[in-house]
């Protein structure tokens, strides 16, 4: 039997760029254990161990936020979380299995710190982490509520759209619950399924009254993160889960925020924008040099951090529709629930990246 | 301990070292029976507190695998519940031709039953009582009837529920929160919210707090503890734990009060505040107001079990069921639920029997699905109001005339107010815009601008008469 099998439950290997193999409990999702064999050497690679669709790309270590220290993206998240119970005595974190450290462990050793009335587990049930975290910011408490998996959203969409988001419009400013902040592990992972890999933003991308981020980086993630927990709106932050331990980099280790609804150009450009959030970042920064080595193509890079409210200024200097020389192309999934077995001809890689540009210039 | 499986530390696990060493030393003899190794002190410790009492460390672990299992005490040893076996094969009989039973201070005809459990409150505290009902009750006839003639788009009685409001309100504290369903006006009244800003809210006029965001009845009052009434049913259950888990933790000696209706308690939002409240230890009282009617679905095709007292338990939360027309048995269950709530950190599950007299809204007409007869009966003969002025007549402190110049007084200060908030104007369109946010963002202020612009031009077809420049 393989190592740690003594654990209870199924048992799935995380395989990233960089990461090594780990054991990561998913929930739901389940291989039989005894069928677990040792791959041959001489065994085609990519059938045994799949190499992740991106490669990430680390930022320049920030200089301007004090001393830093080598976190990968949970890491930072914890440190976020760390600096905001430090700081406000009313914050909370509460959520499935946050209290032990988190399916993914963002939360370790917080609740050893600041104790059980702060970092605590609820009941299985999304609706109810929701609703209860509104209750607490709407006395003025900063809660910050973990759904485990953005797959599992939905049972709190009434509660997310009907009530926080309108909370503050609806009471006419008497009421409001902006010291609430929702976080949760999004998009796809390799072998996530239907279940375990979804993107939900563009569900909430039209509801006035809450924000959206994902973050691209641990050090975007930490100061994204810190800014959602101070905005005085609800906020909902999704965590690239394929980058919790593939992304590392040099993250600021005090508190420091990025501003909401601003997004950033990471490279300028002359002949195309490419648009991108989460992941998908590093898949058109690659796509930006292929198209710089092989077409001559100088590529905007921009990352759009805040979904909504979203930063129309810098995508478009101005109305753009009678400045483009092409249509606005979209590369995305496909319009079918989020496969398993089929991932890599699902996600919308370099490669399709890559072709949508070159047709863009030949159009 | 031998023959019981490793059990991870519980929270609220007493008794942790003294325990712990008894289990080493039980371990690492032979034992057999029960009585042997341990000692009947032991033993005696260990049923007293079950095996959750039994915080185990690694050590301990690893060498109460090694030993060989055997049965030392046949209790059962899973973690999901505390309880014996059984070896007779019977599955529990819910019970609801015999429900929990229905506590009340007043009979029918306003007259206390048990002396004992009459809360002798003063003359001037009941006579509040008094003339919260009726002026609630004044009210909703005029609004209602404004609503028919088409000055406000949509109302909400509470006839018959009255008691319900004022009795649970009556016992709270003034900063205790409140949130709502929707069929709490009285509430409000008892906490003197002004007739001019109920009429403000269901007019949308320019003195509404809540800036003419909402339909009739969503009333808000942050000054007054009233959470701001949403339309979704039971969203507020799970919230209302979350504001109490606060006020716990900020040590408030707050309660937090929730009202729903039996129908609402059939939302998942109510089966997860319940949870919620009892898992994570939170002063809230739970006030479930049975009317009969959830617009036009009766109880019995609202639920099976034995209402909604009876699901507390299954939380485990204290519950109890109490005649929602009788003012004083709710404000004893209330009173009491609150005053443990705070002190015990726990909630309470207080389910008010009462009847829905009149029709769920402006949009119901309930004659379609229930008789005249079965709502006579309850106007006429088990009247929150009615039994209170019997009461207070008994006592003396109420008589005919007082109640002929009551009712003059009240329907002419309702009447005072209503014309007033008629002639008001509606807030400025701009105000169409805020508190989306708590900053207006950038596109919203250009929507803005664009509806400004577009109303030079075409301003006609608007009403703008009816609303401030």
């Amino acid at each position: 039997m393989a190592a740690g099998a003594g654990t209870a439950g199924r048992l799935l290997r995380l395989r990233a760029a960089g990461a090594g193999g780990r054991w990561r409990r998913l929930r739901g999702a389940g291989v039989p254990r005894g069928f677990l064999q040792p791959a041959s050497a001489g065994e085609d690679t990519a059938q045994s161990r799949r190499v992740a669709h991106f490669t990430f790309q680390p930022d320049p270590e920030p200089l301007e936020y004090g001393q830093t220290q080598k976190m990968n993206l949970f890491q930072a998240v914890t440190s976020a979380l760390d600096n905001s119970l430090a700081k406000d005595p009313t914050a909370v974190i509460f959520g499935e299995d946050v209290a032990f450290g988190g399916v993914f462990r963002c939360t370790v050793g917080l609740r050893d710190k600041y104790g059980k009335d702060r970092v605590f587990n609820t009941p299985l049930c999304e609706q109810g982490i929701v609703g209860f975290g509104i209750g607490i910011a709407v006395t003025g408490a900063t809660a910050i509520a973990e759904i485990q998996f953005a797959d599992y959203i939905f049972p709190a969409f009434d509660q997310i759209v009907n009530e926080a988001a309108k909370y503050r419009y609806r009471s006419g400013d008497l009421f409001n619950c902006g010291s609430l902040t929702i976080r949760s592990p999004w998009g796809c992972v390799g072998h996530g399924a239907l279940y375990h890999s979804q993107s939900p933003e563009a569900f909430f991308a039209h509801c006035p009254g809450i924000k959206v981020v994902v973050p691209r980086s641990p050090f975007q993630a930490k100061g994204l993160l810190l800014s959602c927990i101070e905005d005085k709106n609800p906020c909902i932050f999704f965590e690239p889960k394929i980058l919790y331990r593939a992304a590392v980099e040099q993250v600021p280790v005090e508190p420091y925020s990025i501003p909401l609804s601003r997004a950033e150009v990471i490279q300028e450009g002359s002949d195309v924008t490419l648009i991108a959030w989460g992941t998908q970042v590093h898949v058109i920064r690659e796509v930006a040099s292929m198209a710089q080595e092989k077409l001559g193509v100088s590529c905007e890079v921009i990352d759009l951090r805040t979904i909504i409210p979203w930063d129309v200024d810098t995508v478009c200097k101005e109305e753009c529709f009678l400045n483009l020389e092409a249509p606005i192309s979209r590369v995305c999934g496909y319009d079918t629930p989020f496969p398993h077995i089929f991932e890599p001809f699902y996600i919308p890689d370099k490669w399709k990246c890559y072709d949508a540009l070159r047709k863009m210039i030949n159009y | 301990m031998k023959g019981q499986p490793p059990v991870s530390p519980r929270r609220g696990a007493g008794h942790r070292g003294l325990l712990a060493k008894m289990a080493v030393a039980a371990a690492a003899a032979s034992v057999w029976g029960p009585s042997r190794g341990l000692g009947q002190a032991g033993l005696l410790l260990l049923r007293r507190t079950g095996v959750r009492g039994l915080a185990r460390s690694q050590p301990e672990r690893q060498q109460q695998q090694q030993q060989h299992f055997s049965s030392l005490d046949d209790k059962p040893q899973f973690p999901g519940a505390s309880a014996e076996f059984i070896d007779k094969l019977e599955f529990i009989q819910p019970n609801v031709i015999s429900g929990i039973p229905i506590y009340r201070v007043m009979d029918r005809q306003g007259q206390i039953i048990n002396p004992s459990e009459d809360p002798h409150l003063p003359q001037e505290k009941v006579l509040k009582f008094y003339k919260s009902m009726t002026l609630l009750n004044t009210m909703d006839r005029i609004l209602y009837e404004s609503q028919r003639q088409g000055r406000i788009s949509f109302y909400m009685t509470n006839y018959g529920e009255e008691g319900t409001h004022v009795g649970s309100a009556a016992a709270l504290d003034n900063t205790d929160l409140v949130f709502g369903q929707y069929r709490e006006a009285g509430v409000l009244m008892y906490r003197d919210y002004p007739l001019e800003l109920f009429m403000a809210q269901c007019y949308g006029n320019v003195s509404d707090l809540g800036k003419g965001r909402q339909m009739p009845v969503h009333y808000g009052c942050k000054e007054r503890h009233f959470v701001t009434i949403s339309s979704p049913l039971a969203t507020q259950i799970p919230q209302a734990v979350g504001a109490a888990y606060a006020a716990k933790r900020a040590n408030a000696n707050r309660v937090v009060i929730c009202y729903f209706g039996e129908g609402a308690a059939s939302e998942g939002d109510a089966h997860a505040g319940f949870n919620f409240a009892a898992t994570l230890e939170c002063p809230i009282i739970f006030f479930c107001r049975n009317n009969g009617y959830a617009i036009s679905t009766p109880t019995s095709e609202q639920y099976r079990g034995d209402g909604i007292a009876a699901r507390g338990p299954g939380y485990g939360i204290m519950s109890i069921r109490v005649d929602g027309n009788d003012v004083f048995a709710v404000y004893n269950a209330t009173k009491e639920a609150r005053r443990r709530a705070v002190a015990e950190n726990q909630p309470f599950l207080i389910e008010a029997m009462t009847y829905r007299i009149g029709h769920h809204s402006t949009s119901d007409d309930s004659s379609a699905y229930r008789s005249v007869d079965e709502v006579s009966y309850w106007d006429k003969q088990d009247h929150p109001i009615s039994r209170l002025r019997h009461y207070l007549q008994s006592c003396g402190w109420w008589d005919d005339e007082q109640e002929k110049a009551w009712r003059k007084q009240s329907r002419k200060k309702v009447m005072e107010a209503f014309e007033q908030a008629e002639r008001k104007l509606k807030p400025n369109p701009s105000l169409l815009f805020s508190d989306v946010y708590q900053e207006m963002p950038a596109q919203l202020r250009k929507q803005q601008e664009s509806l400004a612009r577009h109303l030079q031009t075409y301003g006609e077809h608007y009403p703008l008469d009816h609303f401030e420049k």
